[in-house]
């Protein structure tokens, strides 16, 4: 009898034990696999990007400028965050500013990374990507490396850093770029937020003065 | 062994006794550290107003008239020139791997004064100065500054741009000395002109000073700091990342 109650407990022990190892499995192979498909997501979102850009940089090299502009502009808005663009350049001030201001800071932000991109543009049709390592960092954001070389060799390698993240749909979107370890949204909250400081938090004279002859 | 050279060597085992003595980690310093920005923006004002009268002028005209092929060879030797200071400080740096890279790639360039890259590019030597070894001896950075004709750089590293002329003044003889004097200009208008479209896009931004002291700061900590502090530097910024994402 009582060999009979030990053999019935010792078998809902490993029944118990069993089942939570089977979820313990399932669970980690789920998060494992989350971890990958994000990784996937965010190089196809990069090496997509790169793609357009590219194929952009020579279909509309006989554009009018301002045709050009717009042209990029849809391509940049198509994978870049603004709205976190425009949240973590001004930290703390980006509260204070009227809805209006803020749109008016997300849209001159645009133009400065359009200005940026359409001086890089040419130069990066004749170069090739070429994506090195990516990393998942904490819960949502997704570091993918790369490597733009010139196929001559004339020019040095240059490393990238796209630090992605979700949004609400699952596409994943761009919050920043490192050239060469140079943070883009570092040295543009750099400078914005050193405007706003000296002028007590006035988004108007932070958007004068990005607006200033271009 | 000549007066100058014993001086040289001196310096040399004296800084390694320091190195030695100190931990390879490295102490993360505050972000802009400013004190002097009232007098740095002026000497902005005066550099840029150089660069545009001056620098910017003469450099695209000689990217314009100078061949391709001229820019890249005088653009070769200015490196070369200065792989002396990278083989010292990588030395002092316990760097073996960069010393023994960079001698040998100035051995092999020399055969034809640096003109020309006879590894093709294959090889990457790091380069390394003073400030760079002052910072391995967990010197702090120090205040930033706009140097008059040099442009930004933080008291630290201009300590070691000034101990780096030093070294070469030290190391050659007077008619290398006075070559080095004549490189100064050129070595300015072919920097100049490789960052072109850099420069002239940070005119445009909002705040130039800030931003010009914002990429030399983050690519400069990039270049002399460990990997510990690339990492910290990145953890700070994700978590403000996830923080705004939520």
């Amino acid at each position: 009898m009582r060999n009979l109650k030990s053999f019935w407990i010792k078998k809902k022990i490993s029944k118990f034990l069993s089942y939570t190892f089977l979820i313990f499995l399932i669970f980690n192979v789920n998060i494992a696999k989350s971890f990958s498909d994000n990784l996937e997501k965010g190089e196809a979102t990069i090496q997509q990007m790169i793609k357009e850009a590219q194929k952009h940089a020579i279909d509309t090299i006989k554009l009018e400028p301002n045709e050009r502009s717009l042209k990029i502009e849809l391509l940049i808005k198509k994978y870049i965050n603004l709205d976190f663009m425009g949240k973590v350049t001004t930290g703390t001030f980006w509260k204070k500013a009227s809805g209006k201001q803020k749109e008016m800071y997300k849209a001159a932000l645009l133009k400065q990374i359009v200005l940026t991109t359409e001086e890089h543009l040419n130069t990066l049709a004749t170069l090739s990507y070429k994506p090195k390592k990516s990393e998942k960092r904490g819960k949502k954001l997704v570091y993918v490396r790369g490597l733009i070389q010139d196929p001559n060799k004339k020019k040095p390698d240059v490393n990238l850093l796209w630090k992605l993240a979700a949004n609400k749909n699952g596409s994943f979107l761009i919050l920043d770029l490192e050239i060469e370890g140079i943070s883009l949204v570092s040295s543009q909250k750099a400078e914005a937020v050193s405007i706003l400081r000296k002028n007590k938090g006035d988004f108007d004279i932070l958007l004068k003065k990005m607006n200033k002859d271009k | 062994m000549t007066k100058k050279y014993k001086f040289l060597f001196i310096k040399c085992i004296t800084a390694a006794f320091i190195l030695n003595g100190c931990s390879s980690s490295t102490k993360l310093v505050s972000e802009n550290k400013d004190p002097f920005e009232k007098i740095n923006r002026n000497v902005f004002k005066f550099n840029k107003y150089v660069d545009q009268k001056i620098i910017s002028p003469i450099s695209k005209t000689y990217i314009r008239k100078v061949p391709a092929e001229i820019r890249s060879g005088v653009s070769n030797h200015l490196q070369w020139m200065d792989t002396p200071n990278t083989i010292i400080n990588s030395a002092l740096q316990t760097d073996m791997e960069n010393t023994i890279l960079a001698s040998a790639k100035f051995l092999l360039n020399g055969l034809t004064l640096g003109f020309y890259d006879l590894d093709k590019g294959e090889t990457v030597v790091k380069k390394r100065d003073f400030g760079s070894t002052l910072a391995r001896l967990n010197v702090a950075e120090g205040p930033f500054l706009m140097v008059p004709f040099i442009g930004p750089k933080t008291t630290r590293d201009f300590t070691g741009t000034i101990l780096d002329r030093q070294n070469m003044a030290t190391l050659s003889s007077n008619s290398i000395n006075d070559l080095n004097l004549a490189e100064i200009p050129i070595n300015i208008i072919d920097k100049r002109g490789k960052m072109s479209k850099t420069i002239d896009n940070i005119y445009l931004s909002a705040d130039p000073y800030i931003k010009i002291r914002s990429f030399y700061l983050q690519n400069r900590r990039n270049e002399i700091y460990s990997k510990q502090y690339i990492e910290n530097k990145n953890n700070n910024l994700d978590a403000e990342f996830e923080k705004l994402l939520d």
